[in-house]
């Protein structure tokens, strides 16, 4: 894998990069603000191109960054790019009748999983950010937020256990 | 007054329609100009304020150049830039002196001619390069190393051509302490000039437009070429904070270029005696030729391909800001029509050409190969193969 930049006077600057199987991808990134992506597999004479705005440039870096690492059952790993390896799942679980009458400070959640509950729907209603004194009922739709580690303990011994 | 301003919306519509089909405005200004001035209507005709605005644009125009010359890029890719360079100077200079003083020009204009001859259009080389998806291609980086060398020969062709009567090292020397002075400036001046640039009032503005200008009147004051002078501020600005400086100047450029070069089309006589029009439609079609010439010599000796020349030439075809500049500062009448017949063709053919390098370059391939040899007769195979 070669990676080589260039600033071309009058153009932009220009990153090349060579897969291993010897297809060519490079990048443009214009003066005018717009960029061009060409991709030229090795045993085809013509590229193919595509211009972006800077918009939508950054969309797609997000995803080929790997910010979207899987879209399970409810379930979303966010990378943030910007902040190296720093990885954040969200969950969504469903509470049963084991957990109703029992309030957020009981359950010791974060103490004991560090998993933060940030929100949580009921019917028609959603809360965001309940506080300690939140009292759940069976059915209340929680949404969870920590590291993949953390949520499966959260299911472990707070759902189950 | 009201000449400009009529100009200004012609050449207002004239971009409108060029953006929208995908061509060069450059020649269409210069035709607009043609049509309202003195070889066409005669509708608008220069004055003080024409001159000045005009004079503004190509200013910036070569201040602009100036900020994208970065001495230690062209450094580093000095071996690319000399080999296609030297080639498009040969071929194209000679071509278009030898044109020029057949066609019966003056030593002096045949010289002006070859310089406008030699040099293509950067603006459009870019743009056509940008536009037409050829980033990717190999020929690409030739080009645009091919438009600084083009640039660098511009400098010193600027540097040295006015016509003056001081002897040419007493110009260099006050050459070299003004750009002295100006980089010992800049040097260390750098941290207040960066902190003028960062402001978000209108100080920016008025330092890059005001310092343009006070570097142009310096250099008419004690006698240097005024040109060269603004070319080398870009250079020397650009290693402080090229971008701000661009950001700041391009609305300049961009609009007294306009102006500089319907002016320029209204204030040449196409007509002007002594050279006949065939010399000009000559003169032009050389012009086309010629850079397939050395595209192709280019070609062959960087990528070992004619049809990678055939590429280069037909993205540097266009001749265009710089060929008119040279006329509007050095050429004769009969100089700057010629020359501004030359902008007008091979812009426009250097438009449908790019466009269309591909097909072009498929048809040569199918060219090469010529009729397909007949079939030798089948031979029957040995009975006695076992």
């Amino acid at each position: 894998m070669g990676l080589r930049s260039i600033n071309l006077p009058g153009i932009g600057t220009k990153y090349e990069l060579e897969t291993e199987k010897n297809d060519l991808i490079a990048i443009f990134f214009l003066k005018s603000g717009n960029i061009q992506m060409y991709t030229l597999p090795h045993d085809t004479p013509q590229p193919s191109v595509v211009e972006f705005s800077p918009g939508e440039a950054r969309r797609l870096g997000t995803i080929l960054s790997g910010a979207i690492m899987e879209a399970d059952r409810e379930s979303v790993e966010i990378a943030f790019s910007a902040l190296s390896d720093l990885r954040i799942s969200v969950h969504t679980f469903v509470f049963g009748k084991k957990m109703a009458g029992k309030s957020l400070e009981d359950l010791q959640v974060r103490a004991k999983t560090g998993v933060t509950i940030i929100a949580v729907s009921r019917g028609d209603k959603n809360v965001i950010n309940p506080p300690p004194s939140f009292v759940f009922q069976a059915g209340d739709a929680v949404v969870a937020i920590g590291e993949t580690d953390q949520l499966k303990k959260f299911e472990r011994e707070i759902l189950v256990g | 007054m009201e000449g400009i301003v009529l100009a200004l919306f012609v050449c207002l519509i004239l971009a409108l329609i060029t953006k929208r089909l995908s061509l060069p405005s450059i020649p269409f200004y210069i035709l607009a100009g043609l049509l309202l001035g003195q070889s066409g209507l005669q509708l608008v005709a220069s004055d003080a304020v024409s001159q000045f605005l005009t004079q503004l644009g190509l200013l910036f125009l070569l201040f602009f150049l100036g900020l994208e010359i970065k001495p230690d890029r062209i450094w580093h890719n000095q071996s690319a830039i000399l080999q296609s360079g030297l080639i498009d100077l040969q071929i194209n200079g000679l071509i278009g002196f030898l044109a020029a003083y057949a066609l019966g020009f003056t030593l002096f204009d045949s010289i002006i001619v070859a310089a406008a001859f030699f040099i293509s259009s950067t603006a459009m080389a870019v743009t056509s390069l940008i536009e037409n998806k050829k980033l990717l291609m190999r020929e690409s980086e030739t080009i645009v190393w091919l438009m600084i060398f083009e640039d660098i020969v511009l400098i010193i062709f600027l540097a040295f051509i006015g016509t003056t009567t001081e002897h040419p090292l007493i110009i260099l020397a006050k050459i070299l302490v003004v750009l002295g002075a100006i980089i010992a400036i800049t040097h260390y001046g750098k941290r207040y000039i960066i902190s003028v640039l960062k402001r978000d009032d209108e100080l920016p503005v008025l330092l890059t437009f005001s310092a343009v200008l006070g570097i142009a009147a310096l250099a008419v004051s004690i006698g240097i070429p005024e040109s060269f002078m603004v070319i080398a501020f870009g250079t020397i600005l650009g290693t402080i904070d090229p971008i701000a400086f661009e950001l700041h100047s391009r609305p300049f450029k961009d609009v007294f270029l306009v102006v500089f070069f319907v002016f320029f089309g209204i204030s040449v006589d196409i007509f002007a005696g002594g050279v006949s029009i065939l010399a000009i439609i000559a003169v032009s079609l050389l012009a086309i030729g010629s850079k397939l010439l050395s595209g192709i010599a280019i070609g062959k000796v960087i990528h070992k391909s004619s049809s990678s020349g055939v590429e280069i030439w037909s993205n540097t075809i266009g001749r265009g800001e710089f060929s008119i500049a040279i006329a509007a500062l050095y050429g004769s009448a009969v100089v700057s029509g010629t020359i501004a017949a030359m902008v007008i063709v091979t812009s426009i053919v250097g438009a449908f050409v790019a466009k269309y390098s591909q097909n072009l370059q498929g048809a040569m391939r199918k060219m090469k190969k010529g009729p397909p040899a007949p079939a030798l007769p089948q031979v029957p195979a040995p009975a006695e193969e076992a």
